[in-house]
């Protein structure tokens, strides 16, 4: 029975065109035209709409990146043509240069990456934990919200040289570490003491270091998470208040309601801020391997170049990676 | 009912307070209340729940505090190890050479102009191209939000060296190691120079390809996709175009969505230095990495001071803080849009 009503309902969506005022003639009847579905010309709309984009990507965004590419496989040869640069073609030499030479290449990517699959994590479950806690009635919840986006506001581009220049913040911090790596002595917790937490449970090493590492770099996660905690309290708020409320009826307790609602329901907002982090860490100014890039530059922006290439390359191969991971337990739910 | 004679005796948005025969009084209620466990568990919950949110929030402020009394501290006060938060000796000479000698309002008048385009440009272009990506079908729909991904994935510093030519000789089309000539050079005789005007950045915000605008497009199409088609469909049988239908009905509704965009574009153009350091090249065209790049040449005379790395810390502090304090006093205007437009926008996957 449904399923012939949105037969129906589709029928009628598509036999009953929009007349603008305009396909009238001045007897008021139906001008003759070319039929044109309703469906065709709502597409063609939707071509105007992108047709900036479409326009910035094909005239100036795609010449750019074929410079771009090209740069990474070429030299230059001021000689032959006088006055004017002609570009040699040499193949992948700069990519297979970039790992085999003594730049350091290699070492900083893998270093990149570690400081990435560290602070990743981190960040999504800080922002959701915190996403969720701003979700509820508390005392003074406008102001904390205000408070935690405020580093969305204020800490990109200029402000994060600052921040990562400043020691004099790290010093006077009396044990908050603000990322600058010289607050060695006022770090909030040493890892003997996480050790001595520990050892009664059997944990391994690599955990110790972990949880040491995030508890010290609190100021730097909580600084990152701001767009992340936006997109994740945005998805909490979609979340229907009536399965809460089956829940509650249900007698299911705050712990099941979580993992068994609220988890499932914000899925899909963990892979979108997976990414995003993963394209903010890798794209920020203070980023290891940005620095080591720019610092090749240099000597040649042409190597540069095909470095940043193989670390665009390489960024790809961990967003691939974690929508992986993330397709194993993302729920859709069906909107219909 | 069986209590008749209730009555309500106070009534707000949220509460109602009733009177009935038989209540119990306030203190009773209490002490009932109390012999559950479960209330104590909640005001446990609550009050490691606030204690935790003051412990995050001063992580967040607290180098905010120390930077600003930091910048009213002499250079006897920075060194000075019983001087923390209070200055000593205080001044106000810090602000006053940056101000004066970094050219900061220059300077401010200069970003504030660059900020105000782009962002209103980006929020609008966004909201287009969001919109037409959330509500149309057409071919190509999917391959164009994967190129938005793209565009944002691809770090522009990565292309740096292949954007800054593009906009110095600016045609469209041409791939310069190639070497052949485009439609602009082709008909003019030759190629447009950009460079040290606002048109690179006027041009890849128009065409949605300027920082973070993948998203915003992002958060746009979310959001208009939560918008129901029936609103557009009521329009379309009243004899509203689709563009009509757009600037008159859409638009109005997502006005808090589109201030969240602005403020982020805003925001993150004003404290920019990497799109503003490839375009501009000019000495005597003041932006803020002007004002934090160097210290003050009055301040400058301090550098046999012992104490000079830190001084120079709490300088640039000081003018990363005049730089923020626009955006720390629009963020105060607009911050409940903020979570209003992204509360609204209704997000899913």
């Amino acid at each position: 029975m449904s399923e012939n009503l949105n037969q129906v309902s589709e029928e009628l969506e598509v036999s009953a065109p929009v007349i603008d005022n305009s396909e009238l003639d001045s007897n008021g009847l139906l001008k003759k035209r070319k039929k044109v579905s309703l469906d065709a010309r709502k597409a063609r709309a939707g071509y105007v709409f992108v047709l900036p984009f479409i326009l910035g990507v094909v005239l100036i965004y795609l010449p750019i990146l074929l410079d771009s590419i090209w740069f990474s496989m070429s030299s230059p040869d001021y000689a032959t043509v006088p006055g004017d640069i002609v570009y040699d073609f040499v193949g992948f030499e700069y990519y297979i240069a970039a790992f085999t030479d003594s730049s350091g290449f290699t070492v900083s990517l893998v270093a990149g990456i570690q400081q990435l699959i560290f602070e990743v994590p981190a960040v999504i479950i800080f922002s959701l934990f915190i996403a969720v806690v701003l979700n509820q009635k508390m005392l003074g919840r406008a102001a904390f919200r205000a408070i935690f986006f405020l580093p969305v506001i204020v800490s990109t581009g200029i402000m994060e040289t600052i921040n990562a220049s400043d020691f004099m913040s790290a010093q006077s911090q009396e044990g908050i570490n603000d990322g600058s790596g010289q607050g060695g002595a006022n770090e909030i917790i040493s890892a003997l003491d996480v050790e001595k937490l520990f050892a009664s449970m059997k944990v391994g090493g690599e955990l110790v270091t972990y949880v040491v590492s995030i508890v010290n770099d609190v100021y730097n996660i909580i600084n990152y998470s701001g767009v992340q905690m936006l997109i994740f309290l945005a998805g909490l708020q979609s979340i229907s208040p009536s399965i809460y409320e089956a829940c509650r009826i249900d007698g299911a307790t705050g712990w099941e309601t979580f993992w068994k609602v609220t988890f499932p329901m914000i899925s899909p907002m963990i892979l979108v801020n997976g990414v995003y982090t993963v394209i903010d860490a890798f794209t920020r100014t203070e980023n290891t391997m940005i620095k080591f890039i720019e610092k090749q530059a240099i000597g040649s922006t042409y190597k540069a170049t095909a470095m940043s290439w193989i670390y665009f390359l390489v960024i790809m191969l961990i967003i691939a990676a974690i929508a992986a991971i993330a397709s194993s337990f993302i729920f859709y739910q069906r909107r219909d | 009912m069986e209590n008749s004679n209730a009555y309500v005796t106070k009534e707000t948005k949220n509460s109602i307070h009733v009177d009935y025969e038989g209540k119990l009084s306030f203190k009773e209620r209490m002490m009932s209340k109390l012999k559950t466990g479960n209330t104590w568990i909640k005001v446990a919950i609550n009050v490691i729940r606030f204690i935790l949110m003051l412990g995050v929030s001063y992580v967040i402020l607290y180098p905010f505090f120390s930077r600003i009394a930091g910048s009213f501290m002499t250079k006897e006060d920075i060194v000075d190890s019983t001087v923390s938060l209070i200055p000593k000796h205080f001044t106000l000479d810090t602000y006053k050479f940056i101000i004066t000698e970094n050219h900061y309002f220059s300077a401010f008048f200069n970003t504030l102009l660059i900020s105000l385009v782009c962002a209103l440009l980006q929020t609008l272009v966004a909201c287009l191209i969001g919109y037409g990506l959330a509500k149309f079908k057409f071919k190509g729909n999917t391959l164009i939000m994967l190129i938005v991904v793209v565009s944002m994935i691809i770090p522009h510093r990565t292309l740096q060296y292949s954007i800054a030519p593009h906009f110095i000789n600016f045609d469209i089309l041409t791939v310069q190691a190639w070497g052949y000539k485009g439609p602009i050079e082709l008909i003019l005789g030759k190629t447009l120079i950009l460079n040290n005007s606002m048109w690179p950045l006027i041009i890849l915000s128009i065409t949605g390809l300027a920082f973070k605008n993948g998203l915003y497009i992002y958060l746009m199409r979310q959001f208009f996709k939560g918008v129901p088609d029936e609103l557009e469909e009521s329009a379309y049988v009243d004899g509203s175009g689709v563009f009509r239908t757009f600037f008159q009905i859409i638009l109005p509704l997502s006005v808090p969505m589109m201030i969240t965009i602005f403020l982020f574009s805003f925001s993150w153009q004003w404290t920019d230095e990497f799109y503003t350091g490839l375009f501009w090249s000019s000495a005597d065209f003041y932006l803020m990495s002007d004002v934090y790049g160097t210290p003050p040449d009055s301040l400058l005379q301090y550098q046999t001071f012992a104490g000079w790395g830190l001084y120079q810390n709490v300088i640039q502090n000081t003018a990363g803080m005049l730089i923020i304090a626009p955006l720390l006093i629009l963020y105060l205007f607009c911050q409940k849009y903020l979570v209003q437009g992204i509360e609204r926008s209704g997000l899913v996957g």
